[in-house]
């Protein structure tokens, strides 16, 4: 059982502060979707308006078709999980996951099975007796898990619910949550700022940025092809070239650059003229060292500052001639002991991995 | 001398002068209350005796001085106390609760007013509070004509409840507000989110989070109103509370009795805090070791060290103890070596006593007075001073008033 979740037209105003403005977002029952941006963009805003927590100021939710206007939290066919989770401290594992069936008056006998069957679920049989202090991170967020899915809800909202955990486990459970979203087959609607949390787990994400949203698509649209340099800076690392418009062939265009010219692909959805403003976009990992036999579009000198080793790429940091900063990345397989600072190198990268928009605001790293 | 066992000798000297301030009037006068003369002394010491405890005692000129268990004034006085305490507590720890709450729902400047207001009634003296409820109930009680009304609103004990947790619900609600700030308010909106009610919410989450909270300040309650006088003493009316009733007797003259019941009160709450403290520390054992099978099972086998054996602890209060039971035997030998126990020794000194009695009785009577010595004698009779104002030249230099 999966439900539509529609946000028409939703605004949510504290006095004069717009948290969300004009959001439209249709998520189809049963997808993977999250809500990606830098903290205080409005995201934990919108999760609060679809819970029931803050009605929006402005436009509508809609859950299966029906509006949700002043229908409180404890009436609406979602669960929410809280970035602290929230458990009850006071309760054991099963009374907090039986907990949504104990307010609903069922019997004792029938919320014990229904427990076990969810600690199961989450692979913590036996266990249920347990106080919540004893459990460790990972367990704690199964529980979370397991108590928002007791009820059966037809949406899961989850408001980064893998923040406090470390590295190793966080990737752990991307891949369980994943796991018990296709088992249970509802609507999950995912909040996060880590871009590698939402790219792995989710069918689409939706960018967004000062309480707007920026771009939805399926994850690696928007990775390939940004709509704003706010969507390129902050989905993934991206090196901004600046410059103006030179010359348009369909949907390669050449930027005039204080550093040379190069070829990029522009976004049908956002035509460039010439003479324009823009910035293109190159990713690090798609900036090459050019060996014998390989015809780059672009090419581009640069002289090398410094590196860092992160264990399956080399990163280098490099300066153009203008003085503009960028950075690429080098797979540990290819050897580059020969690199060091004060390296003179020329890159090379493909128009088709390069993107190319109209100049506006970046997101700050 | 090092320095540092300098500064330990003064810090030894300090807390036992702290510690000596602070009990020793508590431990001279329940060393009274088992000495069987009728005024609370430990020097002279007449017999060891439990009489103030008991039935107290009919002194050798009839006069009855009642111990604790004779004294009627006494019992009834603690039931009214007792009767008033359990109605403070059930009406201040609800009334603190919400006035707690209701902070947590109200933002930024309404609540620092609402806060002030709130801790006020702790700053009124009590005496005003006593004489402001029995003011405003003697209106009320005078509207009704003869019934109901007019029976509760001058009903001291009724008043008294009221006036007490006046200030004592003061006190619940700061208790309250500590713990809540401790809330995480996310558990409620979790709760919310899972479907539970707000009634829901309040009795599963809130009230079992506040438990420790609701128990102290019932404590607490029932203290200040056990041991309050001087809201009491004007609200109370015609009855008595346990203070009162002593307050009244101390006016008499002190006796053992009070000695007695001083120590009684000190050892029910030394066992009490024991017990608490029992307890306390049990289940918080119990907690450390689910834990420590918790990182038991979660560690890896080698980290664990399996030699590791708990040593013999010498407890640390071993020497207050040892001072206690050493001062302990020195007086009870003291006592058995001198016969200073029994009955046989409390006959033996109120013979001595109804003969001192009788001799001065004796004494009194051989130097009846005479009528001359009644109307001054040689030194203060009347003839003596009499003429003062008869001298003419006492006031001839007197110019007058004007």
């Amino acid at each position: 059982m999966s439900a539509d979740v529609e946000l028409n037209n939703v605004s949510v105003t504290f006095g004069s502060f717009y948290a969300a403005k004009s959001v439209n977002v249709k998520i189809n029952g049963g997808e993977f979707f999250s809500f990606l941006g830098p903290s205080g963009c409005g995201k934990t805003t919108l999760l609060r308006a679809i819970s029931g927590f803050q009605d929006p100021s402005e436009g509508s939710v809609l859950i299966d078709n029906k509006d949700m206007f002043g229908i409180g939290p404890n009436k609406r066919p979602t669960s929410l999980i809280f970035q602290n989770l929230a458990l009850f401290p006071l309760m054991s594992v099963s009374e907090n996951i039986a907990f949504s069936l104990e307010v609903r008056g069922i019997s004792k006998k029938d919320r014990q099975k229904r427990a076990d069957e969810l600690l199961e679920l989450i692979a913590l049989e036996g266990q249920g007796e347990k106080k919540v202090h004893q459990l460790s991170g990972g367990q704690k967020q199964r529980v979370a898990i397991a108590r928002a899915l007791a009820v059966e809800p037809k949406v899961l909202l989850l408001d980064e619910p893998l923040s406090a955990l470390d590295l190793k486990l966080r990737q752990r459970m991307r891949t369980e949550l994943r796991e018990i979203q296709k088992r249970v087959n509802i609507t999950f609607i995912y909040i996060t700022h880590d871009q590698g949390e939402a790219l792995t787990m989710s069918d689409r994400i939706a960018v967004m940025n000062e309480g707007e949203i920026e771009q939805i698509g399926p994850c690696d649209e928007v990775y390939n092809n940004p709509l704003t340099p706010f969507v390129a800076t902050f989905v993934g690392e991206n090196n901004p070239l600046f410059g103006k418009v030179k010359e348009i062939n369909q949907n390669k265009v050449k930027i005039e650059t204080p550093d040379g010219d190069f070829l990029s692909t522009m976004n049908e959805n956002k035509k460039l003229n010439i003479g324009d403003e823009a910035i293109a976009f190159v990713r690090p990992e798609s900036l090459f060292i050019p060996r014998d036999g390989d015809n780059f579009d672009n090419q581009i000198k640069v002289n090398i500052e410094s590196f860092e080793f992160e264990g399956n790429i080399k990163n280098f940091y490099a300066t153009l001639s203008s003085g503009t900063r960028i950075k690429f990345s080098i797979p540990n397989a290819i050897d580059t002991s020969s690199i060091s600072s004060g390296t003179k190198l020329q890159l090379g990268f493909e128009s088709i991995k390069s993107s190319i928009l109209p100049k506006a605001q970046l997101a700050i790293d | 001398m090092k320095p540092t066992y300098f500064i330990n000798f003064m810090m030894g000297m300090y807390i036992f002068i702290f510690f000596a301030y602070l009990f020793g009037p508590l431990i001279v006068m329940s060393i009274t209350a088992f000495n069987s003369a009728e005024f609370p002394s430990i020097s002279p010491w007449e017999c060891f005796s439990f009489r103030w405890f008991n039935e107290g005692k009919i002194a050798y000129d009839g006069q009855h001085l009642a111990g604790l268990l004779s004294d009627w004034r006494l019992h009834d006085g603690i039931i009214s106390s007792l009767i008033i305490g359990a109605g403070v507590v059930s009406l201040s720890v609800p009334i603190g609760m919400a006035a707690a709450i209701v902070l947590t729902q109200v933002r930024s400047q309404l609540r620092d007013i609402y806060y002030s207001i709130s801790i006020m009634p702790v700053l009124f003296p009590g005496v005003i509070i006593g004489i402001s409820t029995v003011v405003l109930w003697d209106r009320i009680a005078g509207l009704g004509g003869d019934g109901f009304i007019s029976d509760v609103g001058r009903n001291g004990i009724f008043l008294t409840i009221l006036a007490q947790t006046c200030f004592i619900s003061t006190y619940c609600f700061l208790i309250f507000v500590a713990r809540l700030q401790r809330f995480d308010q996310t558990q409620e909106e979790a709760a919310l989110d899972l479907g539970a009610t707000q009634t829901q919410v309040f009795f599963k989450i809130l009230v079992p989070y506040l438990m420790p909270a609701i128990a102290s300040a019932a404590v607490i309650a029932f203290l200040f109103s056990f041991e309050n006088y001087n809201t009491t003493v004007f609200s109370i009316l015609s009855d008595q509370t346990l203070t009162t009733v002593i307050a009244s007797k101390v006016r008499l003259g002190i006796s053992p009795a009070l000695s007695a019941l001083a120590l009684t009160i000190i050892a029910l709450t030394i066992i009490a805090a024991v017990t608490y403290e029992i307890l306390r520390r049990r289940s918080e054992k119990k907690y450390a070791q689910s834990q420590e099978i918790f990182v038991k099972e979660k560690a890896a086998s080698g980290r664990i060290n399996k030699e590791y054996k708990v040593g013999f602890k010498v407890p640390k209060g071993i020497v207050a103890i040892l001072l206690v039971l050493v001062f302990a035997t020195y007086g009870a030998t003291q006592i058995v070596k001198n016969d200073l126990y029994g009955q046989s020794c409390i006959d033996a000194a109120d013979q001595e006593k109804k003969s001192k009695f009788l001799e001065q009785l004796q004494t009194l009577e051989s130097n009846e007075l005479t009528e001359e010595e009644l109307s001054g004698g040689s030194l203060g009779g009347t003839e003596d001073y009499g003429d003062i104002f008869g001298d003419p030249s006492l006031f001839q230099d007197f110019g007058g008033f004007d």
